[in-house]
């Protein structure tokens, strides 16, 4: 809208998978003859549905030099149709009493309206029609355009800290489109035509390509006729494969540093690989106990050792995002206290890691992760749209919906020394995962002269 | 920011209306065994139950200057250690019971909420007396959250949306408690001592000021027990404050706050009325159609939708203990501020001669026709009964407010606009390098912060 929701940095904070995703949602699937993909997740709560369709194809899947273009085109998908004028999409969900918006991230498309369950076949007929039927006027095109690049100013270019979120990004993934930012490179977006957007509409928006998830007071039997109504009606298409680079190897160390003046506090941040759960379900699973272990609350390891004991940090965080087509990641980052140096903080994170890597953790450790995470999922069905957000997200990324509905009983098979073999493998300083972690440092402006001395000041 | 969309969102939570001839929202009253109330709706699907409470009337706006901060740090404290139990094992308790409680500080009021699973209700019930009774407010803990607080702080003035929301209450707000920052400053942080935090509690949070939500898995009675063993043992009364009414200061000022960035941070108040007023409903159209609506209000329409000069402009309604005011808050590059200010200048004029009976017509529809959307789930079910009762409203209010809102009528919506949306008498704050601009006062430095 819209949003871009799920810049990187937000998803590996906001949405990692623990919080978020649920024990069962005892979901309804189907696919239409066309290849459609059809998801109903029944909740009675309240007469209202939430109505998704997710569409195959992210950022990471546009061309060359055309960077943002799916999320442009998420903007442009309210311009317009045969039938209907700009805007007049959203106009028409307001006076029925819904809200309508989007997101765009690396590996999907997503479009989405909340209201009243009467008008859900309504919803259903005008994502379709603008699935096949999108007209964009020249002036549309254009100043659609200005609002990206207002948004661009909004969310990155207008705060020094999230530039530099997206140069670590960029740093990590050597070769593989995960590194540039979902919402585009600032020249690029400036550079769009008409004729490359078309194309990329032309090439992935079908039935086939898409994902309806449908949550709230309905069930299969009442949703399958409207979709067949509906979406039913789309001709699918021959789709290309989705092609993203390998990441090579590397053997030095990435450091990236920024003096700023209204940075206003020293502070360390690093990101690594790691398998995603499409990449590798048991691992991802185990790496998701070890983050639950290390920093899933004010009494787990990190905070607990730095922040509450031995007062190295005032901050500190981990977080494993597993859900992606292809790698997910680990962010760290940590604010020291008052007379603890980023390279000494460093160093005390790394040293936890170490301890996980020799030592290993705790059964009852163990256990109680599972615990939060089981009851995480109890609270998560607590929600109409929540459970539709948690299904789509996961099996854009690669997740089946056995995968996802079985996640609380998956996630207790995760053994003391499953965690250990994969903090050895991920978190290993002495032979790291494809390549060394990215490795970032943000100063006060006034703090440059005092760091000249420092080692750290190597821009990538 | 903090201080617009929060508002924005309890406001498109409380005013949406039912048709009085559903019952979409089942609301009892509840007066437990002492005698306290407590507004419930029940619900046996999930095992979960939702408490959100308030303390009406002891938020940040009854603090002094070197204490800014105080009730923010409170609502950090008051799970960090209680009865025998210290900050970690405190914490630990909460962690493996999955009990989710938290406090907050508001301008106006000092609230909490606990959620939980039914199977924990014994622990939950347990944890969140004790924090309320017997806090610790240890020393190392208490230091904690002052480090933390000042790490936010830092933090925060990296980004110019929060350094414009500060600029805003400031001059917006002059001479009056809401001017702090109810955050604190990192001096006024570091003064406040584990006693303040004691007396401050002592003296505010009492049951005269208590309003209680409750949504999910727990019947009228099992609550009226719990809400005794959590709340009865609290002092009773807390003694008038003398706070002072406000209105908006600096109307007609224009500041600007330089800072070299891409894109100016953009909020403007104006003068509006209170909940109670007879204009109340028609403020609610008035401002979905002005600016509040996002995709389709006329602000959105003209500055985005046609124009491409921003990501975003919303107006929102604050109605405040001491204070009403209409917002507006948007972004642009800084090239095109001033047109962006021509044009919000440009739409109250328009809106105040333009027929608005398909737009109030609209507005009238989505307001009715969008309440459900907000009672799927237990937490925003708690926060809507929390919310009316904050605002002194009736248990059937919402079944009354879709006829208030019906009875709006197109003349009312243009007397009103005539009457509220004052080009000559806005408060501009700007935080960025605007280009082409006239008769700006600088301001150099953001107060209340170091």
């Amino acid at each position: 809208m819209k949003f871009l929701l799920l810049p990187l940095t937000v998803l590996i904070l906001l949405v990692t998978p623990f919080s978020a995703y649920a024990k069962t949602f005892n979901a309804q699937s189907t696919t239409l003859e066309n290849g459609l993909r059809l998801i109903v997740i029944p909740n009675s709560r309240a007469p209202v549905v939430t109505h998704m369709i997710w569409y195959k194809v992210g950022a990471a899947d546009e061309p060359p030099t055309k960077s943002g273009m799916a999320h442009y085109f998420e903007h442009l998908m309210f311009k317009g149709t045969e039938t209907l004028s700009p805007g007049e999409f959203s106009r028409i969900v307001k006076g029925l009493g819904g809200n309508d918006n989007a997101f765009t991230g690396q590996d999907y498309t997503a479009y989405y309206q909340n209201i009243a369950k009467q008008h859900l076949e309504k919803m259903m007929s005008m994502e379709a029609d603008r699935m096949i039927n999108l007209k964009i006027s020249e002036e549309d095109f254009i100043s659609e355009k200005n609002v990206v690049t207002e948004e661009r100013r909004q969310r990155t270019d207008n705060k020094p800290k999230s530039l530099f979120m997206e140069q670590m990004r960029d740093a990590l993934f050597t070769n593989h489109p995960y590194g540039t930012p979902v919402i585009g490179w600032m020249n690029e977006i400036e550079s769009y035509n008409w004729e490359a957007v078309k194309g990329f509409y032309d090439t992935w928006y079908a039935p086939n390509n898409a994902v309806v998830i449908i949550s709230g007071d309905v069930t299969m039997e009442d949703v399958k006729p409207m979709a067949m109504r509906t979406y039913g009606a789309l001709e699918p298409k021959d789709l290309p494969q989705r092609k993203r680079g390998k990441i090579p190897p590397a053997i030095s160390e990435t450091k990236i540093t920024l003096f700023d003046e209204t940075i206003k506090q020293p502070s360390y941040q690093s990101l690594r690989l790691a398998p995603s759960s499409h990449q590798s379900k048991q691992e991802s699973l185990a790496l998701q106990i070890l983050n639950e272990i290390l920093s899933g609350g004010p009494t787990t390891r990190l905070y607990k050792n730095l922040v509450v004991d031995n007062k190295r940090a005032t901050s500190v965080n981990f977080s494993y995002q597993s859900s992606a087509l292809d790698h997910g990641k680990i962010f760290v980052s940590a604010i020291p206290h008052e007379g603890i140096s980023l390279d000494e903080i460093e160093n005390d994170i790394q040293n936890e890691f170490n301890h996980v890597i020799k030592n290993g953790v705790t059964e009852t450790e163990v256990k109680e992760a599972i615990q939060r995470l089981q009851d995480s999922a109890i609270f998560a069905r607590d929600s109409v749209s929540g459970p539709a957000n948690i299904i789509g997200f996961n099996l854009l990324t690669g997740s089946t919906l056995n995968d996802i509905e079985n996640w609380p009983t998956d996630i207790a098979t995760v053994t003391p020394a499953q965690v250990q073999d994969v903090a050895k493998k991920y978190l290993n300083a002495e032979a790291p995962y494809i390549k060394p972690p990215v490795k970032g440092y943000l100063f006060p402006t006034n703090t440059k002269e005092a760091s000249k001395t420092d080692k750290k000041g190597a821009i990538q | 920011m903090r201080i617009f969309f929060p508002i924005l969102c309890v406001l498109l939570l409380i005013s949406a209306p039912t048709k009085a001839s559903e019952e979409l929202l089942d609301i009892k009253k509840v007066t437990s065994p002492s005698g306290i109330n407590a507004w419930l709706v029940e619900d046996h699907k999930l095992p979960i139950i939702s408490i959100q409470f308030s303390f009406k009337g002891a938020g940040s706006v009854n603090l002094t200057e070197d204490k800014q901060g105080l009730s923010q740090l409170l609502s950090n404290t008051l799970d960090e250690g209680a009865g025998e139990y210290s900050s970690q094992e405190f914490q630990k308790k909460l962690s493996d019971k999955s009990i989710s409680l938290s406090f907050n500080s508001g301008r106006d009021n000092f609230g909490g909420t606990l959620k939980f699973l039914a199977r924990e209700k014994k622990s939950a019930v347990e944890l969140l007396n004790l924090a309320l009774n017997e806090p610790r407010f240890d020393k190392e803990p208490v230091q904690r959250m002052v480090d933390a607080n000042i790490n936010r702080i830092k933090s925060s003035q990296g980004n110019p949306n929060w350094i414009n929301a500060r600029l805003y209450n400031d001059r917006a707000y002059e001479g009056h408690p809401y001017a702090f920052n109810s955050g604190g400053t990192i001096i006024s942080l570091q003064n406040i001592t584990p006693q303040d935090l004691k007396d401050f509690k002592n003296s505010h949070l009492t049951k005269d000021r208590l309003v209680i939500g409750a949504s999910g898995d727990i019947t009228a009675e099992d609550l009226g027990v719990l809400i005794d063993t959590i709340f009865g043992s609290l002092p009773d009364t807390t003694p008038p404050s003398k706070i002072k009414q406000l209105t908006l200061q600096n109307l007609g000022k224009t500041y600007v706050y330089k800072r070299d960035i891409p894109q100016s941070i953009i909020t403007i108040g104006l003068d509006s009325i209170d909940e109670l007023h007879p204009d109340y409903y028609t403020l609610q159209i008035l401002n979905h159609i002005f600016g509040a609506s996002g995709f389709g209000s006329r602000l959105m329409s003209e500055a985005r939708e046609k124009r491409g000069l921003t990501y975003g402009i919303y107006s929102s309604t604050t109605n405040n203990e001491y204070l009403d005011a209409l917002t507006i808050s948007t972004s642009t590059q800084n090239e095109t501020v001033a047109e962006m200010l021509q044009i919000i200048k440009d739409e109250m004029k328009k809106i105040k001669t333009d027929d608005l009976t398909q737009d109030i017509k609209k507005a009238k529809d989505y307001i009715i026709g969008s309440l459900p959307l907000s009672f799927t789930n237990n937490d925003s079910i708690a926060s809507i009964l929390l919310s009316l009762q904050l605002r002194n409203r009736d248990i059937n209010y919402l079944n009354q407010y879709h006829e208030k809102i019906m009875t709006v009528s197109a003349e009312d919506v243009s007397r009103l606009a005539e009457e509220l949306l004052t080009p000559e008498k806005m408060i501009t704050i700007i935080t960025g390098t605007p280009k082409n601009l006239e008769n700006t006062l600088l301001i150099t430095e953001v107060p209340n912060v170091e």
